[in-house]
């Protein structure tokens, strides 16, 4: 790039202003927060009565709180299928609206993507409906198989109603991405590949997988991360029942800050839920770079 | 064993159909069983189509329940969002034209830092923010609401990305014409966005409008509740009829499929622009 005659730096100190109102916002609404979390998982406080310094007395009572164990392992449970499943399935149909033999792409790709615009809140709505004992879904398994779950009731069963809202709700979202990909894949790759005599599945292995690399690290990750503070489904279908079988961790924090006004607690089980998302993140990213998924 | 190229195709249509039926389905359950009876919704035998048209839950939603006040939550999801939509453009814009065109000291390291707040998720945040708020005393305000729904360092990470990809030439001549800086960025840069912009739009609309914990955590007085949060209470709350609960979804759904239809493309746009080119 030419630099111009005048002066450079001063001219570059405008850039300071242009990113100003962010940092300042950030600072204060996401940042100061997060800190904040820690410090707060130190105090036992119901904001009202003042703060209370208790140390440590919150991150040993969590260790040996069952509920916040069960509602860590729903959350890895719920994350690690939602996200294995998401993916998958996404994946899976961006190759098939990537196919040469079809067409109307545009139009089956809006279908997919359409409860991505959803209001989830309504979606929560429609589905604990289709769920009911006498509603469509049970209806029709009974015919088509014989048997249906009890959907909501049965605590062995309500975490996978849940994850397929959810996986049915965030598929067109990562299929737009893996497409977008796909895209990005030279044709002249595939061309010799088929010269080469290299079938489909090669093909996937070799060539579009390695490729899509990046793609797809950045796909899970931001899956992880959208993923793992689900809370709406759960709020609006289960109430994170039965039995506690979904009470997802951001569900926990939710009750235990705002409905019992167990903030210093609550802070606690926060910092718990950022750290563990944060090392599944950064395990995620290392796995990419370090090749272990694809050439 | 080779399968013909006609067999391969049909197998797809009908693959891809199903899959297309699957996901347009509920929403398609929704709007059909909003306009059943009560005694229709569940009845055994099923009945797919209503066996009479009933349109009267969409007007029971509004008049029948004085505990809940439907236009005044819609009127309220459509200030939240709006505003929370154009500060968000205006952050984005801002920082993100300010990260790709100026090369000032630590360019590299603040934006590392606001691009790391993604790996804040908000529900870790919900219970210090809502104290902060709180002290500043925007419990029950539209500012307690929007300030923090507008802020995602996707916005900023894609806005950066956008201006990354245009070129310097642009600006460097309107700077030799003597133009200042902020006037470059409203009269060049800007308009250079629009696409960018209005992919933004659309993504984090569709964000803002459908966000329930905050909302939950934040709103008390029933003048301030959002659209989300009032469905999510009707639905709890009483023992309200399928219909009504169906109707109040179909409500709230509408505003965001009527944008998708009109900026699919940018939908679209937003997603693959944050999601990809790391």
């Amino acid at each position: 790039m030419r630099k111009a005659s005048y002066s450079v730096t001063r001219l570059q100190r405008h850039g300071y202003v242009f990113i100003l109102p962010t940092l300042i916002f950030f600072s204060i609404f996401l940042i100061y927060p997060i800190i904040s979390a820690f410090r707060l998982s130190l105090f036992e406080w119901n904001l009202l009565a003042p703060k209370e310094f208790v140390g440590f007395k919150n991150i040993i009572k969590m260790a040996g709180d069952p509920r916040v164990l069960n509602s860590f392992l729903r959350t890895i449970h719920f994350s690690a299928v939602s996200v294995a499943a998401i993916n998958i399935l996404a994946f899976i149909f961006a190759l098939m609206l990537g196919s040469r033999l079809l067409r109307y792409k545009n139009f089956w790709q809006s279908l997919i993507f359409l409860p991505v615009v959803l209001s989830i809140v309504a979606v929560g709505v429609v589905w604990e409906f289709m769920y009911q004992g006498t509603g469509i879904l049970p209806i029709l398994l009974r015919k088509i198989i014989g048997v249906s779950p009890a959907w909501l009731t049965d605590t062995r069963v309500a975490p996978y109603a849940v994850i397929i809202v959810y996986v049915w709700k965030s598929v067109g979202y990562y299929m737009v991405i893996y497409i977008a990909g796909l895209l990005n894949v030279p044709v002249s790759y595939f061309e010799a590949a088929r010269i080469d005599g290299a079938g489909f599945w090669a093909q996937l292995f070799y060539i579009t997988i390695p490729t899509l690399r990046n793609t797809i690290a950045l796909a899970m990750v931001s899956c992880i991360i959208f993923t793992f503070g689900q809370f709406s489904i759960q709020y609006v279908i289960t109430q994170g029942g039965p039995s506690r079988s979904t009470e997802v961790l951001s569900l926990l924090i939710f009750r235990e800050a705002f409905r019992l006004g167990k903030f210093g607690y609550a802070s606690g089980i926060s910092v718990l839920f950022f750290l563990t998302l944060l090392v599944f993140s950064l395990i995620q990213l290392r796995l990419f770079k370090s090749g272990a998924i694809g050439a | 064993m080779r399968i013909t190229k006609t067999a391969q195709r049909t197998i797809l249509y009908v693959v891809v159909g199903f899959i297309g039926i699957v996901f347009v389905f509920p929403f398609f359950w929704m709007v059909l069983s909003s306009f059943k009876l009560n005694r229709d919704i569940l009845a055994i035998p099923l009945r797919f189509f209503p066996p009479e048209w009933n349109w009267t839950s969409y007007i029971r939603v509004f008049t029948a329940y004085p505990d809940f006040n439907f236009p005044r939550y819609i009127l309220n999801s459509f200030i939240v969002t709006i505003l929370a939509v154009l500060l968000c453009l205006f952050f984005s814009a801002t920082s993100g034209y300010g990260f790709a065109k100026y090369r000032f000291k630590g360019n590299g390291l603040l934006f590392t830092v606001v691009l790391a707040t993604i790996m804040i998720p908000f529900q870790a945040i919900v219970v210090p923010l809502f104290i902060l708020v709180r002290q500043m005393g925007l419990q029950n305000s539209y500012a307690g609401l929007i300030i923090p729904e507008s802020l995602t360092a996707f916005g900023v990470f894609m806005m950066r990305q956008f201006f990354y990809s245009i070129p310097d030439d642009f600006i460097e001549s309107a700077r030799i014409d003597g133009a200042n800086e902020y006037a470059i960025f409203g009269r060049i840069g800007l308009p250079m966005a629009n696409t960018a912009l209005l992919a933004l739009v659309v993504f984090h609309a569709q964000w803002v409008w459908n966000l329930l914990i905050w909302p939950l955590i934040l709103i008390s007085t029933p003048e301030m509740v959002v659209l989300a949060q009032g469905i999510a209470l009707f639905k709890g709350g009483y023992n309200t009829p399928y219909p009504e609960q169906l109707a109040a979804g179909v409500i709230a759904c509408l505003p965001l499929v009527i944008l998708y239809l009109f900026l699919s493309k940018y939908f679209v746009q937003g997603i693959t622009m944050t999601g990809l080119k790391g």
